[in-house]
């Protein structure tokens, strides 16, 4: 037939690939190359190489607002975690027309703006702001708490910001999952919380590996949440980037500083997948 | 148990969209708690902030260009990629998707020093086509999941009824998809609509989008000014997500 001839599905295929290649491949290509030129007064120098900017990147003030990032990361992952299995297992188990609901719930605020969130948590977190307003006026707490301008206030906002990358693979993997599986093993005498741990648990790890790993590289880079939740003085990876390339203008710093974020979300993403295929392997089952 | 954290959870999510919308209907000058009274003063107010106003529309023509470019372009290649099965086509979906796994900073970053290089720094080409490249990895998804369940045979039938490759790509398989087409524009103009990090990397002051003149004003001071323009965000953002569900957008989400 002509339309298989070889060279149809490229023609179709091919606006996109370019579209791709100069928007997306290209910068990426650019900020490395970038990153491996000298800065000057005068701006990039092309004409030499080096490494330096990766060795800058090992300062201790650079080294200590990284930990920060890690710190936080580390802290609102572990929560999310914690927090988003139970959901999962409560929405895997509503009729259709509920989950639904739950669903809408859950979509529409993880669709809107981060700024506008940012905001919302400023209003409920800030000295007179609403949450401690509550809290007095029960007489819960004599003093206001200090619930923002530290890297408290940024978890707590940063929880339900990246909740979704979590909840959504396991609600998907729970949901799918075989009812006759759990009964089996009640026939055989497991009690429910046996049939969960040996059972349940283990079939959803994978997935639920999987999102906690996009999880921790989404609290690795947000920018908004710690700019107004933790403020100047709690500095995060992603403010560093703008201070660095938007204020300092030192591209090639800056474009260090990228390339070296991105090898090691990808590094991470990697390590997840092939931990999730393990894990997945080693229980006998199919991912 | 299960339940407690259900709802402190659920809480915890709507809280910060809620109390921006409740708190843009103060009338008073700053945010005394609690609000009792309504007000519209301080949507008047946003309305005659020309900054707003400009942004507001910067924003929209920005999400229509990306999402009618990213739909139309990312059509073709699920169209190509379903109906011919190329080889290395899970190479090429592989490729498309790629823009998942480089975060918002670090695409940002290396966007401001594209733009610059090439001279579109403060210009919409330059955004229009950082957000195309945000959004095809959901486009290229949903269009390819909306394309495969569109019978192959009805195409056949066409083309054995004497309609060329192209006319029946136009007069058969566009209309059966028209409801995944509509859907997949929708969802790209929300999350280019939302979309805040890379754009604060890519745009000085002559070009702000909304999220990123509502960053800028936050930067400055919070009053409720700008509660009233985020809350205007969320309704347009909630009417984006109402459409998409009724359409079953939603739903392709979670049943992937």
């Amino acid at each position: 037939m002509l339309a298989r001839r070889i060279g149809a599905p490229a023609l179709f295929v091919a606006p996109l690939v370019l579209v791709m290649v100069v928007g997306f491949v290209w910068p990426l290509v650019g900020v490395l190359v970038n990153s491996l030129h000298p800065n000057t007064p005068q701006g990039i120098d092309a004409g030499h190489w080096t490494v330096g900017n990766y060795a800058r990147l090992a300062d201790p003030f650079y080294g200590e607002i990284l930990l920060r990032t890690l710190r936080i990361s580390v802290a609102v992952t572990a929560i999310t975690g914690m927090l988003a299995y139970p959901v999962a297992l409560f929405a895997s188990r509503l009729s259709a027309r509920a989950q639904s609901l739950f669903l809408l719930a859950y979509i529409s605020p993880w669709l809107i703006n981060t700024v506008v969130k940012a905001l919302g948590w400023t209003l409920l977190l800030r000295t007179n702001g609403m949450v401690n307003t509550l809290l007095r006026g029960l007489d819960v707490i004599a003093a206001p708490l200090k619930l923002m301008l530290n890297e408290t206030g940024v978890i707590i906002a940063l929880i339900p910001g990246h909740f979704m990358f979590v909840l959504l693979p396991l609600w998907v993997a729970l949901s799918g999952l075989d009812p006759a599986l759990s009964w089996a093993a009640g026939t055989l005498g497991a009690r429910p919380s046996a049939v969960f741990w040996r059972v349940v648990f283990p079939i959803t790890l994978p997935a639920f590996v999987a999102g906690l790993v996009i999880n921790f590289i989404m609290n690795m880079t947000v920018f908004a949440i710690p700019v107004f939740l933790g403020g100047a003085r709690n500095m995060v990876a992603s403010m560093l980037a703008y201070q660095i390339n938007l204020v300092q203008l030192d591209w090639p710093l800056g474009g260090a500083l990228a390339v070296a974020l991105l090898a090691f979300t990808l590094t991470l993403v990697w390590a997840g997948q092939r931990g999730a295929a393990l894990l997945a392997a080693g229980k006998g089952l199919q991912p | 148990m299960i339940l407690a954290v259900n709802v402190i959870m659920l809480i915890v999510v709507l809280a910060p969209v809620v109390v921006v919308i409740w708190m843009s209907f103060t009338p008073s000058a700053t945010f005394i708690l609690p609000v009792t009274d309504f007000s519209l003063r301080w949507y008047r107010e946003a309305f005659s902030y020309p900054g707003f106003v400009d942004a507001f529309g910067l924003s929209f023509e920005l999400a229509a260009l990306a999402a009618v470019i990213t739909v139309a372009l990312s059509f073709l290649a699920a169209y190509g990629l379903v109906r011919y099965r190329p080889a290395g086509g899970e190479a090429l979906k592989a490729f498309f998707t790629a823009p998942l796994l480089v975060s918002a900073v670090v695409f940002g970053i290396a966007m401001l020093q594209f733009v610059n290089r090439l001279g579109l720094y403060n210009q919409l080409g330059g955004l229009v086509l950082a957000h195309v490249v945000l959004v095809v990895p959901f486009a290229i998804r949903s269009l390819e999941v909306t394309l495969r369940a569109v019978p192959e045979e009805l195409e056949w039938a066409a083309m054995i009824l004497g309609r060329s490759r192209v006319g029946t790509l136009l007069r058969v398989t566009l209309p059966l998809c028209a409801r995944g087409l509509i859907t997949a524009f929708l969802f790209c103009f929300l999350l280019s609509f939302s979309e805040v990090t890379t754009t604060i990397f890519m745009t000085g002051p002559g070009l702000q989008t909304l999220p990123v003149r509502i960053y800028n004003y936050m930067s400055d001071r919070i009053d409720p000014t700008v509660a009233a323009v985020s809350a205007l965000v969320v309704m347009v953002s909630l009417a984006l997500v109402a459409a998409l569900n009724l359409l079953g957008g939603l739903r392709r989400l979670t049943s992937q």
